[in-house]
């Protein structure tokens, strides 16, 4: 029990605060009222304007020289090594489904149908060794956003900049990079890709390859069909999705014999190598080797890929009419 | 915040949130490990931030809670408190003749705010060293503005009980 009077005890709160400076006006003036009567209380606001006081001396803290320059130091190589590992990421509805797209300090690094429910778990992300995932705060708005556009028709490029890291090895990011230049509205035989990156025999392994994209629809591997001209795999057994992709380009497709492929006679043709681009029934095509050959769905895709009509069959003057 | 804004605030802030720590924990290289972790947490967090967020209030808080898990440990807190202790008498023995009168003073201080419950010393440092708001406390502490505040005033009775009169008021104030 304390042996104080009531008002002493009553003003104890007010009295503190008004030593260290934080008190209202009002309790400022009955604190003084009250110290100017009261020689105990006047003596114990003393003695916390003294703590005070001591208090500022524990304010310069002796650091020893170069400690804080090495903590700091310290702190960049690991704050360099958490920037490399670390993926933001972002999960939104689309016509196709929940997307989770994610990216690192250099770029868009994974585009991902998620199948198993629309949350990080249904991820490979959450799979990943060696990452570090959070949600992102608004850098993904954007490239959500155009990939909904691009989806929608609205949109023929998705200019990302792009990180080929979460590829498996270093063969799949060649295939990655050749099928990225691959152009809207255009299809091509996995040979085809074979043949870009020097490794013609190679068709499976480029199969595969695109099987693993971690960033389809940018990386276009859509475009990326069978020589007979089905249309094969996608992304393990999602070809329906495949088939609605090269819709929107405009690239024709049908069903035969349950299986879906292209129409390779509604398309426009391109010899590896050449810059014209022809008619399916250009009469220079019986002096080629046989070779993976890039079809077009339009003139206009063509033409936007930086090549001309051909001389020989003059697609300009007799277009394919569907 | 973009990352090159991050950078910005790794520079301003980090040598007080290194000595925030290095009062609430001890010298060792505890806090040094804690305020590298703070900033990683901040690094991982930040593009959550809302624009207006008060920054250093945010990074005292991830401190804050990584020393209150830090001290979950009882054998850590009693260790930290020996090397509080220890470093304290190496500042005391160091210093010129005539600033020791006040130095021991302080050093007095800084060993009963060493032995404070951790509330009391993490809200008193936050405060009276640092200078920050009971609102921003409070926060960082899971607690109110006014219990905060609580906190500081009672761990500045503990000090002024603590020195016992030691230091406090010179002979001629005395009654």
């Amino acid at each position: 029990m304390s042996d104080k009077p009531a008002v002493c005890i009553q003003i104890k709160d007010d009295l503190l605060a008004v030593a260290m400076g934080e008190a209202t006006p009002s309790a400022v003036r009955r604190v003084e009222r009250h110290l100017a009567a009261c020689a105990p209380c006047r003596r114990e606001f003393q003695e916390y304007r003294a703590v005070d006081n001591a208090v500022t001396t524990l304010r310069e803290d002796p650091l020893p020289s170069g400690r804080l320059a090495q903590a700091r130091e310290r702190l960049e190589t690991r704050l360099a090594d958490l920037r490399r590992r670390l993926l933001t990421y972002r999960i939104f509805p689309s016509p196709l489904g929940h997307i989770l797209i994610a990216r690192s300090e250099l770029g868009i690094s994974l585009v991902e149908y998620l199948e198993r429910g629309t949350s990080l778990r249904a991820s490979r992300l959450s799979h990943e060794p060696g990452v570090e995932i959070v949600g992102d705060g608004g850098e993904l708005e954007a490239p959500s956003r155009e990939l909904l556009e691009y989806l929608d028709g609205r949109r023929k490029h998705l200019e990302w900049p792009l990180d080929l890291r979460l590829a498996r090895s270093d063969f799949q990011r060649t295939v990655l990079q050749a099928t990225a230049a691959l152009p809207y509205g255009a299809v091509i035989p996995y040979a085809g890709i074979a043949q870009e990156v020097g490794k013609a025999a190679a068709v499976r392994a480029v199969a595969q390859a695109l099987r693993w994209n971690p960033l389809p629809i940018v990386i276009p591997c859509h475009r990326v069909i069978g020589t007979s001209g089905a249309l094969t795999g996608y992304a393990g057994g999602k070809v329906g999705l495949k088939q609605r992709l090269l819709s929107l380009e405009g690239v024709p497709t049908t069903k035969r014999a349950g299986v879906l492929g292209i129409t390779p006679q509604a398309m426009y043709i391109l010899y590896p190598g050449e810059q014209e681009y022809c008619l399916p029934t250009c009469p220079s095509f019986s002096t080629h080797r046989p070779a993976p050959l890039t079809r077009f769905a339009s003139r206009e895709s063509a033409e936007a890929a930086g090549f001309a009509p051909c001389t020989t069959c003059r697609p300009d003057l007799h277009p394919i009419s569907r | 915040m973009s990352a090159e804004a991050f950078e910005a605030v790794v520079t301003t802030h980090h040598a007080e949130i290194f000595r925030y720590l290095r009062r609430v924990i001890g010298r060792g290289d505890d806090a040094d490990d804690l305020s590298q972790e703070t900033f990683l947490r901040a690094y991982r967090a930040y593009r959550s931030l809302p624009r207006d967020a008060n920054v250093r209030a945010w990074l005292f808080s991830i401190a804050t809670n990584l020393a209150k898990n830090h001290f979950r440990s009882e054998t850590r807190r009693r260790r930290a408190y020996g090397e509080v202790r220890a470093s304290t008498r190496e500042a005391v023995d160091s210093a010129p003749e005539a600033v020791l009168v006040s130095r021991e003073t302080g050093a007095l201080v800084e060993g009963i705010v060493g032995r404070l419950p951790l509330k009391q010393r993490l809200a008193f440092t936050q405060r009276k060293i640092h200078g920050l708001d009971y609102e921003a406390i409070g926060r960082s502490l899971g607690c109110s503005a006014e219990s905060a505040r609580a906190h500081v005033f009672q761990a500045l009775r503990k000090i002024r009980q603590g020195l016992d009169g030691h230091g406090l008021l010179p002979e001629e104030s005395q009654p």
